[in-house]
């Protein structure tokens, strides 16, 4: 008799999260029992190359300005949803929405983007 | 339109590929018989496909899998915590290993753009496009611009065939099911979690097409007696996707330096 151990109901909150896996591992850098980490700023340098992209920003803070970068998901999905090297330029005020990572740093997995005109940047997972 | 161009590019090469594969054996001689079975008489792959969550598992594809196997509830985008294995039993020596897994390491120039095998690569929520002819079948995932060939006619590889991310895999056809034997694996990770396999574990993997033939289903069973106790598989769909075609994925290494 052929026997299949099936683990069930197993992170179902990961699996909501519509992240893409990729050479690191989301669940292990990034923390999404905390509630997203939101920041604006204004763009320093955009990359969109895999295995991920970056956005980092220059964010206010205090009196000065610090400095915190959020990686995309796989920039060949993105590509897929209207993403382009050239979506986002430097000097652009953006705000960004995502998980922080796990190690307390001003690093963030990317969930949503909302550009200098108010609209979201790209078109939403679908 | 750069897309369009670089498809442009990628299909004529990879028929060049199957042809030169067909023309010149890198391996041992092939059975004739096994070359000259018609393609016709098989369900054909080819085409571009994007994971597909919303298909429910195979009750025919998972008939089929060996006893003692455990279901991975990993597939596409879920990813296991540290410590956690999805039901795997981990030797002593694994459990070791993931204990000491320094997840950091991942980020390092060397690793930044290092693929996993097969055995992680086929459930990343990546699209992967087929061709497919009568001697072979050639899988371009585009995950890490990775590229199977599973030969259908029973060659074999040569006594020092290196171990690779891909593997060595052949295939023959039970029926409408393909089925790949897969060896010859470079040891990567099973979950990206700290738990590897070793260059010695093996992968059977069985695809069919949905009865309306729009999805790709498949099991993708692995052993590895020297890390685990019991043998994994991971239920794996794509639906086709007519008119796209695999992107290049090109990684960049120069990633790494931004995890600060």
């Amino acid at each position: 008799m052929k026997k299949h151990v099936i683990t069930g109901g197993l992170l179902a909150a990961l699996a909501a999260v519509g992240t893409a896996t990729a050479h690191h591992s989301f669940a292990v850098f990034f923390n999404t029992d905390v509630k997203l980490v939101k920041i604006s700023g204004v763009v320093q340098d955009f990359q969109l190359r895999n295995p991920h992209g970056t956005i980092t920003l220059l964010v206010p803070h205090a009196g000065r300005n610090i400095i915190w970068r959020a990686e995309t998901n796989s920039p060949s999905l993105l590509r897929r949803r209207g993403w382009t090297p050239d979506i986002i330029h430097v000097g652009d005020k953006v705000t960004l929405e995502g998980w922080p990572a796990r190690d307390g740093s001003r690093y963030m997995r990317l969930k949503s983007a909302i550009g200098p005109d108010g609209k979201p940047i790209g078109q939403p997972l679908g | 339109m750069q897309h369009t161009l670089h498809a442009c590019r990628l299909l004529p090469a990879l028929a060049l590929i199957a042809a030169t594969l067909s023309a010149c054996s890198p391996h041992a001689a092939a059975p004739a018989a096994a070359a000259s079975a018609p393609v016709a008489a098989h369900p054909d792959f080819s085409g571009f496909y994007n994971l597909d969550m919303k298909v429910p598992v195979d009750r025919g594809l998972m008939a089929k899998v060996a006893p003692d196997t455990v279901l991975l509830q990993d597939t596409g985008p879920v990813e296991f915590p540290r410590g956690e294995y999805g039901g795997l039993k981990l030797k002593p020596v694994a459990l070791e290993k993931a204990r000491k897994w320094d997840p950091k390491q991942q980020l390092s120039i060397h690793n930044v753009c290092r693929p996993p095998s097969i055995i992680y690569a086929m459930q990343g929520p990546f699209p992967i496009e087929v061709f497919q002819s009568e001697r072979f079948i050639v899988m371009k995932l585009e995950y890490y611009d990775m590229v199977r060939i599973i030969f259908l006619d029973g060659r074999k590889p040569e006594a020092d065939y290196p171990h690779s991310m891909e593997g060595f895999s052949t295939g023959h056809w039970e029926g409408d099911t393909l089925v790949v034997n897969t060896d010859h694996l470079e040891a990567a990770t099973i979950t990206n979690n700290g738990l590897d396999h070793t260059e010695n574990a093996r992968v059977i993997e069985r695809f069919k097409l949905s009865a309306d033939g729009r999805s790709l289903l498949s099991t993708q069973e692995f052993e590895d007696p020297a890390m685990l106790d019991n043998r994994g598989v991971r239920f794996i769909a794509w639906t086709r996707q007519p008119g796209q075609h695999v992107y290049p994925y090109e990684c960049d290494p120069s990633f790494a330096g931004n995890y600060k």
